[in-house]
């Protein structure tokens, strides 16, 4: 953990303006965004060879993408490393069950009812921590966050009594959730659509700020940035797209329970979330969605060789501090490299990717296949 | 009316004390200096004109009125933009970026408008990038646009910071050490500038500088302090001949020769 937030200081300087360059160069096809496209379809179509099972599983993914997008608004633009995304989301879960259930409201009215009640919350957390920094910070989120999971969570009116609440998956307009396959492509449009809205927000005023404030906050001060109302506002979106990630992880968990939220699964949720960022790489949107898959992933593949895994435990463990030194923009910033290594010397690059991918599709399947 | 008034700042740190009862004007469109040897006080008293300290009592005034209580970033938006002594700027980020970040007290569009990239968002974009394409111009940094600021010179990175600060558009610029580390080249362009600064954007400028030929020539009117204390105040030539001067600074810095010289 004291890794990650050494790392946060050292994260790869992304394009934040560049909006007129990148509309002209959106529209020329080069074989490294072909590429890009391909890897895409392949990680959307990954679920399908393995039915309804896949689908859930890539549900899972999504869902956990929307929680790693709020940490990279929190700890990637803002640079505060906080331990509470997972009771952020546990609110939005509770209160999206309660609205369908108890008071009857539509689905998609329930969204906004979660994202705008992590709002008070979000505020609260921001009031008290703003003014701590790095593991002070993770330290009191965490804290927060187990005082969440022994009162709100405990409170029988919140949580639908001793048994939780139970959500069945509704019909939004003309489509009905119940499916596997339409629920699975409407988390693929919402993991879209807020991969667009938080690339938005890096390139506008709040973005820099928030940029400008991880980087140096005296300076940012001196250039007429107010850094508590920056902070602040990190808080507030981050604890609403966690929100938004709550409501769909109601309609997932289908039984939304008190435990989940409380010490100490929530706490290590919440760690989980935020490895998963850092591996996918926190300085962009899509680090989260690629960290969500990797992790998904490797849970899967893992799941039948629990001895294997023991034993690959600190294998994967060493990996990921040596990847995290060399690249500490995690699978972005390899995927950048990589790019930039094909463009350079294509035969290296285009082998080197090979057999990364190779190694890690190939090891996975002889993994399922022998091992488990 | 006069552009920026302190009134008997007093700092103790401990025992100590590092500002006694400073009493400083700065008109409009004035260049004024401000000389003292290492520990005399002068960037403590920048840090608290800015609002990075606060001091024991004393108050500050810009154009009469009291911004004693404004935190740093509030008095940057009332119109005093300052430089650090050690160069800070965002590393993470490129010259460009750091010029766009230098815009934010010119843009308006929220969070949300970006997230939906509204009208008003794109209107703001384009004013902050067209902003900073003039600034990059007018400051000559245009071939380091896509560089991050560990990867230009030193000298190079003070001229950007300067930048920043001017997109601000103070009404007062406050300039700690401006040629500290710079090339010798460089800090001969300095002078001419910092006038040329003040007669482009009309602002006023109070400046740390402890090279003297620099503080003597682009000065108009110079403040000395001492321990804490403003011991005289004139002319560049009435303060270098000051005796309380001449004692407290030049007799025991080697730079006298050159001031006088």
């Amino acid at each position: 953990m004291s890794a990650q937030t050494v790392e946060l200081d050292r994260q790869e300087a992304e394009p934040i303006q560049a909006e007129e360059t990148a509309s002209s160069a959106r529209r020329r096809v080069t074989p490294g965004r072909l590429a890009g496209l391909v890897g895409l379809a392949a990680m959307i179509a990954a679920p399908l060879p393995f039915g309804d099972y896949g689908l859930f599983i890539g549900q899972f993914a999504l869902v956990y993408a929307i929680l790693g997008l709020s940490i990279v608004v929190v700890t990637g633009y803002a640079g505060m490393l906080s331990l509470m995304t997972y009771s952020f989301a546990g609110i939005g879960a509770v209160v999206t069950a309660a609205a369908m259930s108890s008071w009857d409201f539509p689905f998609w009215m329930s969204v906004f009812i979660a994202a705008a009640a992590t709002v008070p919350v979000a505020v609260f957390v921001g009031m008290v921590s703003v003014r701590l920094k790095g593991l002070y910070l993770a330290i009191a989120t965490l804290t927060l966050s187990t005082a969440l999971g022994e009162t709100f969570f405990k409170w029988d009116a919140a949580m639908g009594g001793r048994a939780g609440w139970l959500v069945e998956k509704p019909a939004v307009g003309p489509i009905d959730l119940a499916s596997e396959a339409a629920f699975y492509v409407v988390l693929l449009g919402v993991v879209a659509l807020l991969v667009w809205m938080i690339g938005g927000l890096r390139t506008s005023r709040l973005g820099r700020a928030m940029l400008a404030v991880r980087n140096n906050e005296l300076e940012a001060q001196a250039l007429g940035i107010n850094p508590y109302r920056t902070k602040l506002s990190a808080f507030v979106y981050g604890g609403m797209i966690a929100g938004v990630g709550g409501s769909f992880l109601a309609l997932l968990l289908t039984n939304v329970t008190r435990e989940a939220f409380q010490s100490p699964q929530v706490e290590v949720t919440s760690i989980l979330l935020v490895s998963l960022v850092v591996i996918g790489g926190m300085n962009r949107a899509i680090g989260a969605v690629l960290g969500a898959v990797a992790l998904v992933a490797q849970q899967q593949v893992f799941q039948g060789a629990e001895a294997l895994f023991s034993v690959f435990g600190l294998y994967a463990a060493v990996l990921l501090i040596l990847f995290l030194r060399l690249h500490p923009g995690g699978i972005v910033q390899l995927g950048q490299s990589l790019a930039h290594l094909t463009r350079v010397r294509p035969a290296l690059g285009i082998g080197i990717t090979s057999a990364i991918l190779l190694f890690n599709i190939g090891g996975g399947y002889l993994i399922v296949r022998y091992l488990s | 009316m006069a552009l920026l008034r302190t009134r008997d700042i007093t700092l103790h740190f401990g025992g100590i004390a590092a500002l006694s009862e400073v009493d400083i004007t700065i008109e409009e469109k004035e260049i004024v200096g401000l000389l003292g040897p290492n520990g005399a006080g002068k960037s403590t008293l920048f840090n608290v004109i800015t609002g990075y300290l606060k001091p024991d009592f004393g108050r500050v005034l810009l154009q009469e009125d009291d911004v004693s209580r404004f935190l740093p970033y509030e008095r940057v938006r009332a119109g005093i933009g300052r430089t650090f002594q050690h160069v800070k700027l965002f590393r993470d980020l490129t010259v460009y970026e750091n010029l766009l970040v230098a815009q934010h007290r010119h843009l308006s569009a929220g969070g949300f408008a970006a997230m939906f990239r509204t009208p008003g968002w794109r209107r703001d974009e384009k004013e902050a990038r067209e902003r900073a394409a003039r600034i990059l111009e007018l400051v000559d940094l245009g071939p380091w646009k896509d560089r991050k600021p560990l990867e230009i010179s030193y000298g190079t990175t003070r001229f950007l910071e300067l930048a920043c600060v001017l997109s601000l558009e103070p009404k007062i610029l406050l300039l700690d050490e401006p040629a500290s580390g710079i090339q010798q080249k460089e800090v001969e362009a300095l002078g001419p500038m910092l006038k040329r600064i003040r007669d482009d954007t009309g602002c006023a400028i109070l400046l740390i500088e402890h090279d003297m030929g620099l503080l003597l020539n682009s000065s108009e009117r110079i403040y000395a302090l001492d321990l804490g204390k403003i011991i005289t105040e004139g002319t560049p030539t009435e303060v270098v001949h000051d005796d309380r001067v001449l004692s407290s600074y030049l007799g025991r810095t080697r730079s006298g020769s050159r001031a006088t010289a």
